[in-house]
């Protein structure tokens, strides 16, 4: 109980810096991804479509009779499209993309305030016991988790399959490799949030712990 | 809550429909692939001829019926699946391999079914699909690749077609480098020869040969299974609309009968349409071309897309697809009887090219005069001798693999020459084994049009 009364003064504390965070890594990494883009592909974004996104999800609600298929629906929709398009075949085609997909911006925002939250937590903590380095990469491997996994990159090599393991074979990683990592997507996002939701209690925890210090005064003092 | 959320979101999607609803007014939304051969016959023809317009039902229900209908332009399968789930897409217009995870994704939803309804063409041994290496590359065969770079477009039919070539070829995964790469950027590494082997789906391995950037090694039609495209509808607009799912099936009949009529006016109009130069696309819709332009679903056909759902199913984990629910002869039936077409006399008929194309003539377009046909290969030849001789542009010249009966350009079949006579093939490794079997000797296209050049 003290731990969540710990972590819940700190996130009143914090939530403003939470939610700037939170904003903040969601653009960013959207910049990050353009970079990447243009970098892995030596070439700029020569064409941005924009979509309808309220307009498409009222629609998905309307047509689709059932809840547990309409949300995955949802998630997929994009709201904006920036990308290369290649002149040289036909009319053209979508050679590499990156989709701003409102779903995944939601999730971004709530890495950034977590990753923010837990940062807060390191800063205030002062205990020497446990190197702060570990929990720092802690932090950093839970957001690298969750954040790979929404990635929403795409390229047209995928006929049949839009989905987050595309950013990683664009970026390099071999095929059969990220045709293997394709069904571990969620659980990577969840063990990402998990190490995450594990550092939060840990911190409250050590900080809501009663002090340890010795009483009196050192002999050697 | 549920409720309540569901309510004001239908609220607010009730507000921008409520104009379809009072002017009773039918969106039909299909999405297609203009880079794609084998999809035309459901897709750009059909749209820029306006043959769905003309079959859309107008009486009964329909009789104070509009209709809107759009057309999406997409690359590959994937993104109209996914459009389709959306519901902003009826009809989908695709490859077999993303047909099969267009029925699989819909399947694996609790309320959402997609049908197959309508094939669009077809190539018997899996002509269209291709494996392509630098015009200039020393590989000539697929075994050749043992070691090499190898891209394709993953997920593709062409994938399909290279995993099984490999296998077929016994040269393990372990043994090559398989990386994933769009039509358009192996295109381009080909070009530049940055790769050592691109694998595509139709038209990119003949774009590449008529550019003069890539030459065939492997033909699909080795594989010896079917490639197909089809036609895929969301089961609800099926169900609702019947009749415009009928309507749509006829315009593609009517697609290919266009084509068939005239395919060299066909492939004008269609270069147009699309950019794909029209001497590549006439190697697929002329006679003889690699594509056989009818719809019926034949039991092959749902064969074909068992054994590749099953390759899918060992490489990419889909869900499982029940076919039985998922094909549908229906509305194809209903609107063969329509059209008075024999639909069974349709499914019955199977054309292999190895034996349909045999005795067929070649040919040469050229560029004013249009398209002529030679009967023999001295004939041909002859003819290519006197019009380059006058300095006449040639678009592009047509022979046949005498392996397989595959139509080529005839700059980049291997040429044999056997006394006074002449040999055309997709590889060279058989056209070696032909000449070393009859005293003949692999002569270039252009030392065999040179044999015909006459003085003065």
């Amino acid at each position: 109980m003290a731990v969540l009364s710990t972590l819940w003064a700190d996130i009143r504390t914090n939530w403003k810096t939470m939610v700037l965070h939170g904003l903040i890594f969601a653009v960013l990494f959207q910049v990050f991804m353009m970079i990447a883009l243009i970098i892995r592909f030596q070439a700029f974004p020569n064409y941005v479509t924009f979509y309808d996104w309220i307009g498409n999800v009222a629609w998905i609600i309307e047509s689709t009779p059932s809840w547990s298929d309409m949300v995955p629906i949802i998630w997929e929709e994009w709201l904006i499209e920036i990308g290369k398009m290649n002149y040289d075949y036909g009319t053209g085609i979508s050679e590499w993309s990156l989709n701003v997909v409102p779903s995944r911006l939601i999730v971004l925002f709530i890495l950034g305030a977590m990753v923010s939250l837990c940062l807060a937590l390191l800063r205030s903590d002062t205990c020497t016991t446990a190197p702060s380095t570990t929990l720092r990469a802690t932090t950093g491997l839970g957001a690298v988790l969750v954040a790979m996994t929404n990635a929403t990159m795409s390229w047209v090599v995928c006929c049949a399959t839009p989905s987050w393991v595309v950013g990683l074979a664009m970026l390099g990683l071999g095929v059969s490799t990220s045709l293997a990592l394709e069904t571990m997507g969620p659980i990577l996002t969840w063990s990402g949030f998990g190490l995450l939701f594990a550092l939060f209690f840990y911190l409250a925890w050590r900080k809501s712990r009663p002090s340890l210090e010795p009483k009196g005064v050192s002999i050697n003092a | 809550m549920k409720t309540f959320t569901k309510s004001a979101f239908l609220a607010a999607a009730l507000v921008s429909t409520a104009s379809i609803a009072t002017s009773e007014t039918i969106s039909i939304a299909i999405g297609h692939q203009s880079m794609c051969t084998d999809t035309y016959t459901a897709g750009i023809v059909v749209k820029e001829l306006g043959l769905l317009e003309k079959y859309l039902p107008t009486e009964g229900r329909y009789a104070d019926v509009e209709y809107d209908v759009s057309w999406s332009d997409y690359s590959s399968g994937g993104p109209i699946t996914n459009q389709m789930l959306a519901n902003k897409l009826n009809f989908g217009v695709m490859g077999d391999y993303p047909l099969i995870v267009n029925g699989a994704k819909f399947q694996e939803t609790d309320s959402l079914r997609t049908l197959y309804v309508a094939g669009t063409g077809y190539n018997l041994k899996g002509s269209g699909n291709a494996i392509v290496v630098p015009v200039e590359s020393d590989l000539y065969s697929i075994t050749d690749l043992e070691g090499a770079e190898v891209s394709t477009p993953v997920g593709s039919a062409a994938w399909g077609m290279l995993l099984k070539a490999m296998q077929d070829n016994g040269i393990p995964t372990s043994e090559y480098v398989l990386k994933n790469q769009s039509p358009a950027v192996g295109a381009a590494n080909i070009a530049a020869g940055k790769i050592d082997a691109h694998s595509d789906f139709c038209p990119w391995s003949e774009i590449m040969e008529f550019r003069g950037t890539g030459r065939k090694i492997y033909d699909g039609s080795e594989t010896g299974v079917p490639y197909l495209h089809g036609v895929v509808v969301r089961e609800d607009f099926a169900t609702e609309y019947p009749e415009v799912v009928e309507a749509f099936i006829k315009a593609v009949w009517e697609a290919g009968e266009w084509i068939r009529e005239d395919p060299m006016q066909a492939v004008t109009l269609m270069e147009g349409w699309t950019g794909v130069e029209k001497e590549v696309l006439y190697l697929y819709f002329s006679e003889g071309g690699h594509l056989t332009l009818e719809p019926s679903i034949k039991t092959e056909w749902v064969d074909a897309l068992r054994f590749n759902h099953g390759v899918l199913v060992n490489e990419k984990a889909i869900p499982p697809l029940d076919f039985d629910a998922w094909i549908t002869e229906d509305f194809i039936r209903a609107a063969y009887a329509d059209l008075g077409v024999d639909y069974d006399a349709d499914k019955a008929t199977i054309v292999d090219p190895a034996v349909s194309n045999m005795g067929l003539p070649m040919e040469i377009w050229h560029a004013r005069d249009g398209v002529s046909s030679y009967s023999t290969l001295p004939e041909f030849l002859s003819a290519v001798a006197v019009m380059q001789g006058t300095g006449a542009l040639l678009n592009a010249t047509y022979v046949y693999d005498v392996e397989s009966g595959l139509k080529l350009f005839g700059k980049t079949a291997f040429w044999v020459k056997s006394g006074e006579d002449y040999a055309t093939f997709l590889r060279r490794g058989e056209a070696e084994a032909f000449a070393s079997a009859n005293g003949g000797t692999l002569v270039t296209f252009d030392e065999a049009i040179a044999d015909f050049i006459t003085e003065g």
